[in-house]
């Protein structure tokens, strides 16, 4: 078996994202914008508008079924009042990124969304004040797959092929290939792009969430969405088997069968949604 | 409606949303129902993304062979409650989509 690739490399890649072969112009323009230390509004809705793509995806993804404010808003200015500069920053990585989920695995995107969704239900199940924010994390909680799928690309692969063979998760099957996992480079990337810590707490401990010291429930509504997204079958995430999930983390959302049924019925007409979003 | 790629086609599937080429000029409306000369010809386009068709994806996917699946997917969990608990329900949901 080849080499581990050690730690001081994946954080160093994570660290010059911004000057990555693989990543595109976007993306490359709006790393920049988000690591500045106090990036105004105005900033960022000034560069979504430069790019009429990706103004369009964005407000599409903003005003779609799934996420709940039909056809109400018709700027860029207008949703970051509206979901505050985090959910927007979060949202515009998470439709730049599309591409690239894609390119480097087929069914990424789709899982993403589908935990984005579930991540959303739970919250607003919950009642947690901003459930969008639980969104946005579900959204981009596997960012660090790209990453290695796209600059280790053979080692991921790797992965990959050991998760289906032995039948494993493949945040173990990582293991063999990479000094670091998937979240824990995730939390990387939301660190360097200054997300607050709620979001990155739920990106870098969704595989264990009683790690998560300052937002433990987030982080579980993150970890079970995930869960549920793989149970259901929706998209690809490298997993062949459902992980197992954490009792503290699910005893901690004391959910019924019935509320998980419930979960999964609102999951199932946030679907449809979610495929015009990828359009 | 259900997305797919232009190589599934069907002749006698009706188009959900307009097939649009890469200008984004819509070539066939939507409510078109496909015959094998259109599904040729979207075909030989050079297509960006994917078309859209009505109907109900799950469905086309028997019952026995999701739930068979979802087996697949829980296979290497059995005997944890909590575990038990989430395929439990994920089969009544998939149960319910059938009926």
């Amino acid at each position: 078996m080849s080499e581990v690739i050690e730690s001081k490399i994946l954080r160093h890649r994570i660290e010059n994202i911004g000057n990555l072969p693989t990543v595109p112009d976007t993306l490359r323009k709006l790393s920049r914008i988000m690591e500045k230390q106090n990036v105004s509004l105005t900033e960022v809705a000034s560069f979504v508008q430069s790019d009429p793509a990706l103004t369009f995806r964005i407000l599409k993804m903003v005003n779609s079924a799934v996420y709940g404010f039909p056809g109400r808003i018709a700027s860029v200015s207008h949703a970051i009042m509206l979901l505050g500069l985090n959910v927007v920053k979060g949202l515009l990585l998470g439709v730049s990124v599309f591409e690239l989920m894609q390119k480097a695995m087929t069914g990424l995107y789709e899982h993403s969304m589908g935990c984005a969704a579930a991540a959303r239900i739970i919250a607003q199940q919950k009642g947690l004040r901003e459930p969008e924010e639980a969104y946005v994390a579900g959204l981009i909680h596997d960012i660090g797959k790209v990453v290695m799928a796209l600059e280790f690309t053979k080692a991921y692969e790797g992965a990959l092929a050991l998760a289906e063979t032995g039948h494993i998760p493949i945040m173990q099957a990582e293991k063999k290939f990479f000094a670091d996992n998937h979240a824990a480079l995730g939390g990387v990337l939301s660190e360097k792009w200054r997300f607050p810590k709620k979001l990155t707490e739920a990106i870098q401990y969704h595989h264990q969430p009683r790690s998560a010291a300052l937002f433990p429930l987030e982080t579980a509504i993150v970890h079970l969405a995930d869960i549920l997204t793989k149970a259901r079958g929706l998209g690809f995430s490298g997993d062949q088997v459902v992980p197992i999930v954490d009792d503290t983390a699910f005893d901690r959302l004391e959910l019924s069968e019935g509320d998980i049924i419930y979960i999964f019925q609102e999951l199932e007409g946030s679907i449809e949604a979610t495929q015009e979003v990828m359009l | 409606m259900i997305k797919i790629t232009p190589d599934k086609l069907q002749p006698g599937m009706r188009l959900a949303k307009p097939v649009m080429n890469k200008v984004g000029m819509a070539l066939l409306g939507e409510g078109t129902e496909l015959t094998e000369t259109w599904i040729a010809r979207i075909q030989d386009m050079e297509m960006e993304g994917a078309i859209y068709v009505e109907g109900k994806l799950e469905m086309e996917i028997p019952m026995d062979e999701m739930l068979a699946a979802l087996e697949g997917r829980f296979q290497s969990t059995h005997g944890n409650p909590r575990m038990e608990m989430i395929r439990s329900a994920a089969e009544k949901h998939i149960r319910k989509l059938y009926e």
